[in-house]
Parts: C-alpha cells; sequence; structure tokens
C-alpha cells in the first residue's frame, strides 16, 4: 500500500516536473513580440518593488565607484600640487643659471649635485661631471648665488667636491669694496645655529657694516676675484686680539644646492669681468626703475587731481558770482555738479582734500627716503677716480 | 511542517529575494553569489519534488522577465534544480556543513549549465570558459554565501523532520 502511495507521488511529481518544464521551454520559444510584453508587465507589477531595490543597489554601487575614482583624482591633484613648489623652485634656479652660463660665456661645466647624506649636515657632494669633461682637482664649484665648493677628487664621470660648509674649506675674501681682506671658513658652531661662515683676519683698522657684501679676493690662485660668499651679520668676539672675525652668512645655502658649474682653470686665469657684479648691478638698477615707475605715477595721479581741484574752484567762484546776481542764476542756468551739489559736500570736499595732502606728504617723504639712500650709497662708494688704490 | 516553521521558511526566503536584489548589485561581483538559488534550495529540500519544480518555474520566471531575452531559460533550469533538491534533500542535507557547500556549490553549477545550454547565447570558447571558468568560480561564492547563511541563521534554516 505504502510502495503504492509512493509510485504514485514518484509519478505525479514527475508528471509536474514535466509539465513545468514544457513550460518554461514554452516561455523560452516564444517570439519576441510575445515574450517582451509578459516581461514587461511582470517587471511593472510583480516584480516593481524588487526592480526599484535594484536600482538603488547598482546606483549606490555607481556612486561609491565614483567617489573612489574622485577620491583618487582629488589625491593624485594633491600630490601634485605639493610638487609645484619644488618644480617652480628648479625652475627659478635653473633659470638662474641659464643666466649665469651665459654670462660666463665659456669655461664652464655644468653639472648636477648629489648629495649623499641628509641635507643638514652635508660638507661633501658628488658631481655628475668628471675629468672627461675637463673637470680638475681645486676647480672652483660655483652656482648663480656665488660660492659652493671645490672639486677634491676627480673620476672620468664623476668628482666630488668639498662644499664651503667643510672644516677644510678656506677661501680668501674681501669686502665689495677692498677695504678689508680676509679668510673665510665655516664657522664652527654651526651645528646649532644653522649654516654660517666666519670671515677672519680683517685688521682692527678695518671695521665691515652688517649686510656689506663679502666676495672672493682672487689670492691664492683658486679662486678669481668677485665671486659672491655672503653678507656680514656682525662682528664676534675671538681669542685673537690682533684682527677682527665677523659672523658672514652665505650666498648659497647647502640645502639649496642643485645645479652648479664647475669653472674652468683657464677660464678662472682669465677673470670674470664682474659677472656676479653686474648681474647684481643690473637687479639693484631693475628695482630702482620700478621705484621711479611709482613715483612717476604717483605724481602723475596727484597732478591730476589738482587740476581737478582747481577747476572745481573756478567753477565755485563763477557761481559765487553769479549769486551777486539779484536772485541769483535760475537754476537751470547752473552747471549740473553744482546744482546737483547740496551744502554737505563742503565736508567731503575738505575730507578727499585732507586725504589727498595725507597721501602727497607719504609720497614726498618716501622720495626723500629714496634720495638718502642714494645719497648714502654714492657717499658710502669709493672714489672713481683714475688713481684709486695708489 | 508546523506553521511557526512555515514562517520561518517564508521569512528566509524572502530575506534571500532581497539580498539577491540589493546585495549582489552593490557588489558587482564579476562571478556573482546567486541568493535566488540559495533561496529556492533552502525551500525545496522542505517540499515535495513537485513543488520544488513549481517553486523554481516560478522564481525562474520572475528572474527571466529582466532579461527577456533569455525568458524561459532561467524557468527551465530552475525547476529542474528544484525539482532534484528536493528529491537529494535526505542525501545531503545532513548537519554537514561541507556536505552543504557541495549541495549550493552543484546546485548553482547545474543550473548554470542548463541556463547558458537552453539560452544558447554564447558557443564554443566562450561557453567552455562561461562554464568552467565562471560558473565555478560564481558557485564557489554562493556555496561560501549558503554556509555563512546557514551559520548565522541557523534557527531558522532547520529543515524540517519528514
Amino acid at each position: 500500500m505504502a510502495r503504492a502511495v509512493r509510485s504514485t507521488n514518484s509519478r505525479v511529481d514527475l508528471t509536474v516536473l514535466a509539465a513545468a518544464t514544457l513550460l518554461a521551454l514554452v516561455a523560452r520559444g516564444l517570439p519576441q513580440n510575445l515574450r517582451d510584453p509578459i516581461a514587461s508587465s511582470m517587471r511593472r507589477s510583480l516584480l516593481a518593488p524588487l526592480v526599484m531595490l535594484q536600482e538603488r543597489a547598482e546606483a549606490s554601487r555607481r556612486s561609491l565607484l565614483l567617489d573612489a575614482e574622485r577620491t583618487a583624482i582629488r589625491d593624485s591633484v594633491a600630490l601634485r600640487a605639493m610638487t609645484v613648489g619644488a618644480i617652480e623652485n628648479e625652475n627659478d634656479r635653473l633659470r638662474e643659471l641659464i643666466g649665469l652660463g651665459a654670462r660666463l660665456r665659456w669655461g664652464f661645466i655644468p653639472a648636477e649635485a648629489i648629495h649623499g647624506r641628509g641635507v643638514r649636515d652635508v660638507t661633501t657632494m658628488t658631481l655628475t661631471a668628471g675629468s672627461n669633461a675637463g673637470v680638475r682637482r681645486l676647480s672652483p664649484v660655483v652656482s648663480p648665488e656665488g660660492v659652493v665648493g671645490m672639486v677634491s677628487n676627480v673620476d672620468p664621470t664623476m668628482s666630488e667636491a668639498m662644499i664651503w660648509t667643510h672644516p677644510d674649506f678656506r677661501v680668501s675674501a674681501m669686502s665689495e669694496d677692498g677695504s678689508a681682506f680676509g679668510i673665510v671658513q665655516a664657522h664652527a658652531a654651526s651645528a646649532t645655529t644653522g649654516y654660517l661662515m666666519e670671515l677672519r683676519g680683517i685688521p682692527f683698522r678695518s671695521q665691515l657694516k652688517p649686510g656689506s657684501l663679502v666676495v672672493s679676493s682672487g689670492l691664492g690662485g683658486v679662486w678669481p676675484r668677485g665671486i659672491p660668499i655672503g653678507t656680514v651679520l656682525s662682528e664676534i668676539s675671538t681669542s685673537e686680539g690682533w684682527a677682527r672675525t665677523y659672523l658672514v652668512k652665505p650666498s648659497v645655502s647647502p640645502a639649496d644646492i642643485g645645479a652648479v658649474m664647475i669653472l674652468r682653470t683657464d677660464r678662472v686665469t682669465r677673470g670674470f669681468e664682474n659677472v656676479w657684479m653686474a648681474a647684481a648691478a643690473a637687479e639693484a638698477a631693475a628695482q630702482r626703475i620700478v621705484v621711479a615707475g611709482d613715483s612717476a605715477a604717483r605724481a602723475a595721479a596727484l597732478a591730476e587731481a589738482a587740476a581737478r581741484r582747481a577747476a572745481l574752484d573756478t567753477t565755485r567762484r563763477d557761481t559765487t558770482a553769479g549769486g551777486q546776481i539779484p536772485g541769483g542764476l535760475p537754476p537751470e542756468l547752473l552747471p549740473d555738479t553744482l546744482s546737483r551739489a547740496p551744502a554737505t559736500a563742503q565736508p567731503f570736499d575738505s575730507a578727499a582734500a585732507a586725504a589727498r595732502r595725507d597721501a602727497a606728504r607719504r609720497a614726498a617723504a618716501r622720495r626723500d627716503s629714496i634720495r638718502r639712500d642714494s645719497v648714502a650709497r654714492d657717499s658710502a662708494a669709493p672714489p672713481r677716480s683714475p688713481t684709486r688704490g695708489f | 511542517m508546523t506553521l511557526g516553521s512555515i514562517a520561518r521558511a517564508i521569512a528566509t526566503f524572502l530575506i534571500l529575494v532581497l539580498l539577491h536584489y540589493t546585495l549582489r548589485p552593490l557588489l558587482g561581483w564579476r562571478a556573482p553569489m546567486d541568493f535566488l538559488l540559495l533561496a529556492l534550495l533552502l525551500s525545496a529540500i522542505r517540499v515535495r519534488p513537485a513543488v520544488g519544480a513549481l517553486l523554481g518555474l516560478a522564481l525562474g520566471i520572475i528572474s527571466d522577465s529582466l532579461t527577456p531575452d533569455a525568458l524561459g531559460a532561467g524557468a527551465v533550469g530552475m525547476t529542474i534544480v528544484g525539482y532534484l533538491a528536493s528529491w537529494l534533500k535526505a542525501v545531503f542535507f545532513a548537519d554537514n556543513l561541507a556536505l552543504n557547500a557541495f549541495f549550493f556549490f552543484m546546485g548553482k553549477w547545474i543550473f548554470d549549465v542548463i541556463y547558458f545550454s537552453v539560452e544558447q547565447r554564447m558557443g564554443g570558447v566562450e561557453m567552455i570558459q562561461q562554464l568552467l571558468l565562471w560558473s565555478p568560480l560564481s558557485a564557489a561564492a554562493t556555496a561560501v554565501a549558503g554556509v555563512l547563511l546557514l551559520l548565522i541563521m541557523r534557527p531558522l534554516l532547520e529543515p524540517a523532520k519528514v
């Protein structure tokens, strides 16, 4: 009995399976024009909530992916922005180097400096030019700012240079006007105060003011004359009682050394005809031109304001004269500006005049200060006579 | 089956259907897990083979309506898989997770074989690649999801005592 029931159930199950499979196959075999309406009606009715859920899930996924892409783009932009400053600095330095190369014209070897250790404690560096390029031992290494160091070892393709921060580095130096001579070396306390230099051996009769430029003197045969070394910060007391020692801020910071130029021996012997000084003078002249342009513009603006004030005064006098006519001028004959200007215009006018006076006073003070600076520079400069130095 | 067990089975079925239309598109995997098939398998083991086949037919038609070009292919596959799952329930639904994982894996793979054979959209190398690479991967993902569901929802998924 049980076997018969089981057999019947199996037959029913198989029949249902066959019928369901047949139905599914029929659905599969339906033509396109029947399939689409069936599917569409199911999507609109029974499946509508599920379709909506799926749409939202896919939209969420898209937004997640877009967010990840946006984050990646934002990160890459931020990364590039971080490097822009460094690239701009490098660009400026390379421009300066190209400018120096144009002034030197010949006798130099461009090279890249490779720092071996940390930037803050470097005393030597490797240069990407060697004896094959004409580099010799003791060749001076310079940058557009001034003295960098000296080649100490030379390989065919590379060379090693001693930076001015090295304890053994010395360069014969003088003040810009040639009134004081001494020896520049690295300042011993540099580890705590940053990289500074000492100008030693200056005679007591020679006193240097803070801000004075120190350049190479050309004595000693290694360094040519006139390459900037640094500017005087202050005098320091030392155990030597026979000479003054000055603390010097270097023209070239060790951290900024990148692209440099190695001067060839034959170029050093020919001198530099004030290559660095000419650049400094050109920069100063450009600054003076800018200041003069500002002053001229300011003077023109003041003159224009004065002319406008004079015209207004003339008009006001005419109006006063019109007031002598009994009853004054009729309103339609008054100038527009005066007819519209009420009695309250007077305080505004006086305030404007006060502002103009203030601006003129400031401009005059600035002109005077510029003139004082020029006079001071001229008086501080050595006399330009042919007998100088004799 | 008691009323409570029927309610639990329906709740499980609805949860899986919801997961199929929410979690699966959210993950967007190339070899996706098939929660609809898991719902069919877990329901079919509680009913007679004929009911399993009809359940498969209904689920197949519903899922096919989102891909009108393949209307009926999924229905054929799910009908057969639903029938087989119901027929094999005594063998597979012992209290053994590895056996259950194999059950889910085979269910999904057999479904894919039937589906892609009936659909007749792919052929040649593409078909072989689908059936031997992507379908097993999808079946494995489905099996893992099924086992995790069994572990998490064990009280709801207790099979009916026959």
